[in-house]
């Protein structure tokens, strides 16, 4: 599903040249649940805005499903986030002028789906993700762990085959960390696959593999003990 | 999507009230002001232009030369109306109207009907052929050729409600102390914008036998405004010199007294109707007259009145799109695309213009009563903007707005999209160097911008200063004579009433609280005739048009006017049947006298010629307004022909007096209402067109400058969201509150300042060319510039400090973990 090679990332400023990724190769196949992990300032948030679109690489080949991201418009970018890649941030990123529900639902308005379509999927998916009677309220009337979950339901609302994780328990306690955990498992087993940033072991321990990088290189990758 | 939009955008905005009040009030205000101004112009131009065929419509001006001194007058004799019409086929219809003063508010006619009186402020005479040409509208008549009879009359309909209540006024008889008119019409005075002033038309044809006779043959006599109609393909300045030509030959036909033989030229002009109401230049022209300079500067403040506000809006949501690159980077994560994202932007900025567009027209409704008060007119909105150009108006004011709308939202989306939503989303402080290069030309656009702003405020403040010290000045300079506590009484056209003055005046002077009477036909402030005057003996040479005074005894001594050379009138002087005379000093200098005292002047005066001596030169005095200079004037006793009875009473008794010339009044004057005007309030007058545009850009300075303050107040507030961590981060290395106010204050301060420098260049010139309209003007002061930019400085500085104030105040502990 996703292939990378040699991917490299440099932030250039007038005197400093900093190299965030370094000749990053990997594979991601459809179903997999990965957890990349590594110190602060290791690259791993840059990985995964590149894999996600949102950041282009400065050298390296990027393949989403065959095609060469690294060919395509901001346009055509744009349109393959939208239809293939839902993401979850630490610190949640909800509009805070939108209700939840508006929330969950911009996904499939930028698709341009209708009206009544939209109502149905995204009552589905609140049902799914227990959050239907919370549909009407704004985030901040929300605790941290029912904002992630507001997130994920968002992240996941127009069935994105990839769904990129930015630390998603970072922000919450243990509790709430468990539960959007066991979501997401839920959701990789149900046939998304992840790409998760965490610190956390125990967080990672719910992937199937772990990239480790440490100054922008995989220096590990290994099959996750627990299973 | 749209709907959302919308939603999200009214959601926002509620959200961020201060910023939303902050933008709608500024552009409200905008509108407000710029839609004022314009239907102010909008109703000035207008002015004669309702007219069917108006451009075919001109009215015939005279232009004449004595001794090389021009006069251009409004008036033309009588006769050239059915000249214009007999001899030159192109010539479609003529018509002409007679002088009245319009500039004594005073110069009221009495009407009686069933016994009672009512006044008309202005009846004229005129012709059937009047409303031909002048399609006014009317609620009834009696026919489709109305004064065509003799003693016919039509009037408003004001005036018909007031007498008539709501019978129908046509058949029924009105009388004036001359004779009894028929009212065979009744028109609609405000259908159309228009110079013209009457309130009743008297036909023509009532005037005496003799008096027409004597008005159809003369050349000279300039007595009345003439309109004519031409073809729509005759060249109208063809046309005045084909005129002109046969009037000189007829002229020079002229013999015996008819024939004025002077070193010169008499010769009429053309001027198209609707441009009438812009001519400032014609002596005994309508006093709504103005010089069309005065509306080019009155639009180009509003263009600036609503640029200043569209600046300002621009400017504040970039100022606030900062706030939200976060949620941008959402949207764009989710997958919005830039077309999504600007069509956002602008949904928002739609509303905001739209809200801002409704409040600001009603507004104008709601203020237009006020509005309508300063300027002196009767202007509805309704009115204005759904009719003609007013709709054309209306769609361009709305394209303005759509436009506003469109840059104000894409302006700040254009840039927020275009960044990379990974750089948007990790933080803040990131973001602001994303800017780096977007800000340094809009910060340099938003600079130039402001400085705009700044040249209009401070100029329009420092031209403020300017006509309030002129106005001062008019009021407090010596006019060379005394015109506190003097009423001036206007005099009805009574034989009866004439014959009595004698009496009148004792009556009058016999009272405690009155110091002196006297009488004239002229008053300083009043309209002033022109005579032709021959010096010297003979009638042969040395012939002048000059300024010219019919005045009684005591005239002088009651004004103060001081004699300096010769003597006044005796009280015998016109008892034994000899014309005196007395001329002013620049009279004396222009005809160059080496002893003006003894000589013998002439002037044609009603059919014959009166010849007399000049008994002695007054001081000048200003008998008109500041604007021109002291001209030469010739007085002549003539106790008979009066129109103005002049009555000086002692200091601080005006109550007093009044009581007593009204008690005298209603003894010899039963039936006819007494009108005066104290002669101060009449002098003050004549700067009515100067104080309304002292108080139009008194408004205009305060709302610029309020407009402006908004604008950096929004500036201020983007300037200390980008720079919250420096504060902090300043403070906590010991920054003092009033160090880092100034800071933030001198960014725009120093841009004021060399705004209020380039300003001072551009006002110096145009008030010292406004000042040079005055004969007599103060000269221009360097305080006023000072003062000027202090006061623009101080509000700015102001402005700057209570948007600060709150940001110095916070912990640094808070500012420098701020993230936008």
């Amino acid at each position: 599903m996703i292939e990378t090679f040699e991917l490299t990332k440099k932030f250039v400023t007038e005197d400093i040249e900093t190299i965030a990724l370094r000749n990053v190769s990997m594979n991601v196949e459809k179903g997999d649940f990965i957890a990349v992990m590594g110190p602060s300032g290791c690259g791993k948030t840059t990985l995964l805005n590149i894999l996600g679109t949102i950041d282009d690489s400065s050298s390296g080949s990027y393949k989403f499903f065959g095609n060469d991201v690294n060919d395509l418009s901001e346009r055509q970018k744009t349109d393959l986030r939208k239809k293939n890649i839902g993401f979850v941030f630490q610190n949640f990123n909800l509009i805070e002028e939108l209700s939840v529900y508006e929330n969950i639902e911009l996904p499939l308005q930028y698709l341009g789906w209708k009206r009544k379509d939209r109502k149905k999927r995204v009552d589905e998916v609140i049902g799914q993700l227990n959050i239907s009677h919370r549909k009407n309220l704004f985030p901040v009337q929300l605790s941290g762990g029912q904002q992630q979950r507001v997130a994920i339901a968002r992240a996941i609302i127009a069935n994105p085959a990839l769904l990129l994780a930015d630390e998603p328990t970072g922000n919450l306690d243990s509790a709430q960390g468990e539960e959007v955990m066991s979501l997401l498992n839920e959701l990789n087993k149900a046939g998304t696959t992840i790409i998760m940033v965490t610190h956390s072991q125990r967080d990672a321990s719910y992937s199937r593999r772990i990239i480790h990088l440490f100054d922008g290189q995989i220096i590990n990758e290994n099959l996750n003990k627990m299973i | 999507m749209l709907g959302d939009y919308f939603k999200t955008g009214l959601r926002i905005l509620i959200r961020q009230k201060g910023y939303t009040i902050l933008n709608i009030a500024g552009l409200v205000l905008g509108i407000s002001v710029f839609t004022f101004i314009f239907l102010y112009i909008q109703s000035e131009i207008r002015y004669d232009k309702q007219w069917t065929d108006y451009n075919n419509i001109y009215r015939v001006t005279s232009e004449y030369s004595v001794d090389s001194k021009v006069e251009k007058i409004a008036l033309t004799p009588f006769r050239i109306a059915e000249d214009f019409r007999n001899m030159f086929p192109e010539v479609v219809s003529t018509t002409n109207m007679f002088f009245t003063d319009p500039s004594d508010i005073n110069d009221v006619s009495s009407v009686t009907y069933n016994g009672k009186v009512y006044e008309i402020p202005d009846i004229t005479l005129s012709g059937q052929n009047f409303f031909n040409i002048f399609d006014y509208i009317f609620t009834e008549k009696s026919s489709d050729s109305v004064l065509s009879e003799p003693n016919t009359m039509v009037i408003s309909s004001e005036i018909a409600k007031k007498i008539f209540g709501n019978e129908s006024a046509i058949g029924k008889k009105l009388s004036t102390v001359v004779r009894e008119y028929t009212v065979v019409g009744v028109f609609k005075k405000k259908c159309h914008p228009t110079h013209h002033n009457f309130d009743a038309i008297v036909s023509v044809s009532s005037l005496e036998k003799k008096g027409l006779a004597r008005l159809k043959k003369d050349w000279y006599w300039l007595t009345c405004y003439t309109y004519i109609k031409i073809n729509d393909s005759v060249n109208p300045d063809n046309l005045a010199s084909k005129f002109n030509s046969y009037a000189d030959l007829r002229r020079s036909k002229l013999s015996g007294e008819e024939q004025l033989d002077f070193d010169g030229y008499f010769i009429n002009k053309l001027e198209p109707v609707h441009k009438v109401h812009f001519n400032t230049k014609l002596q005994y022209d309508s006093p709504s007259n103005i010089d069309i300079s005065y509306l080019y500067i009155f639009g180009i403040i509003a263009a600036f009145i609503l640029l200043t506000a569209s600046i300002n809006y621009i400017n504040l949501a970039t100022a606030r799109s900062l706030k939200r690159a976060r949620e941008i980077g959402i949207r764009k994560v989710i997958g919005a695309n830039k077309k999504q994202l600007i069509t956002q932007y602008i949904s928002e900025s739609v509303i905001l213009t739209s809200v801002s567009f409704v409040l600001a027209l009603s507004l104008v409704e709601l203020m237009m009563p006020q509005f309508n008060q300063l300027v002196g007119k009767d202007l509805t909105l309704v009115g204005s903007i759904f009719s003609g150009e007013g709709i054309v108006f209306g769609i361009i004011l709305l394209i303005m707005i759509l436009t506003l709308a469109i840059i104000g939202g894409s302006f700040p989306a254009l840039v927020l999209v275009s960044f990379k939503p990974s750089t948007v989303l990790k933080g803040n402080y990131s973001i602001m160097h994303k800017f780096g290069n977007f800000q340094f030309s809009a910060g340099l656009l938003r600079r130039f911008l402001v400085t705009v702003q700044y040249i209009v405020s401070i100029g329009l403040i420092i031209a403020t200063f300017i006509i309030y010290a002129q106005m001062d000045f008019l009021k407090s300079h010596d006019l060379g004579f005394d015109e506190e506590n003097i009423v001036v009484i206007n005099t009805p056209d009574d034989t009866t009433f004439h014959n009595r003055f004698p009496e009148f005046f004792d009556a009058l002077a016999d009272n405690n609280t009155i110091a002196n009477v006297s009488s004239a036909m002229n008053v300083p402030g009043y309209t002033e005739s022109k005579m032709l005057f021959y010096v010297g003996d003979t009638l042969e040479q040395n012939i002048q048009t000059l300024n010219f005074y019919n005045i009684s005894y005591n005239y002088f001594k009651l004004l103060n006017a001081t004699i300096i050379d010769g003597e006044h009138f005796k009280p015998d002087s016109y008892l034994n049947n000899e014309n005196y005379f007395m001329i002013n000093e620049a009279a004396a200098d222009f005809l160059d006298l080496d002893t003006a005292v003894g000589t013998v002047l002439n002037m044609p005066y009603k059919q014959s010629f009166k010849s007399g001596k000049i008994l002695g030169v007054v001081k000048n005095f200003h008998f008109s307004s500041l604007h021109r200079d002291v001209e030469p004037l010739v007085f002549l006793l003539n106790p008979n022909d009066i129109r103005y009875v002049l009555v000086k009473f002692n200091k601080g008794q005006d109550e007093e007096a009044i009581h007593h010339i009204r008690n005298v009044w209603d003894e010899y004057n039963k039936g006819s209402f007494l009108h005066y005007t104290l002669l101060e309030t009449k002098l003050e007058s004549l700067y009515k067109g100067d104080n309304n545009m002292l108080s139009l850009f008194f408004y205009f300075a305060i709302f610029v400058i309020f407009i402006s303050s908004l604008g950096l107040y929004g500036l201020t507030s983007f300037l200390i969201q980008q720079r919250t961590r420096e504060i902090g981060i300043r403070r906590v290395l010991g920054g003092s509150e009033i160090q880092i106010i100034s800071m933030l204050a001198f960014v725009y301060l120093r841009v004021v300042f060399i705004a209020g420098l380039i300003s001072s260049v551009i006002v110096y010139i145009l008030m010292q060319n406004w000042l040079n309209t005055f004969a007599f003007h103060i000269s221009i002061n360097g305080w006023y510039f000072v003062f000027g930019i202090t006061i623009t400085l101080v509000i700015a500085f102001a402005t700057v400090t209570i948007r600060s104030f709150k940001v110095v105040k916070e912990k640094p502990s808070v500012s420098i973990n701020y993230s936008g």
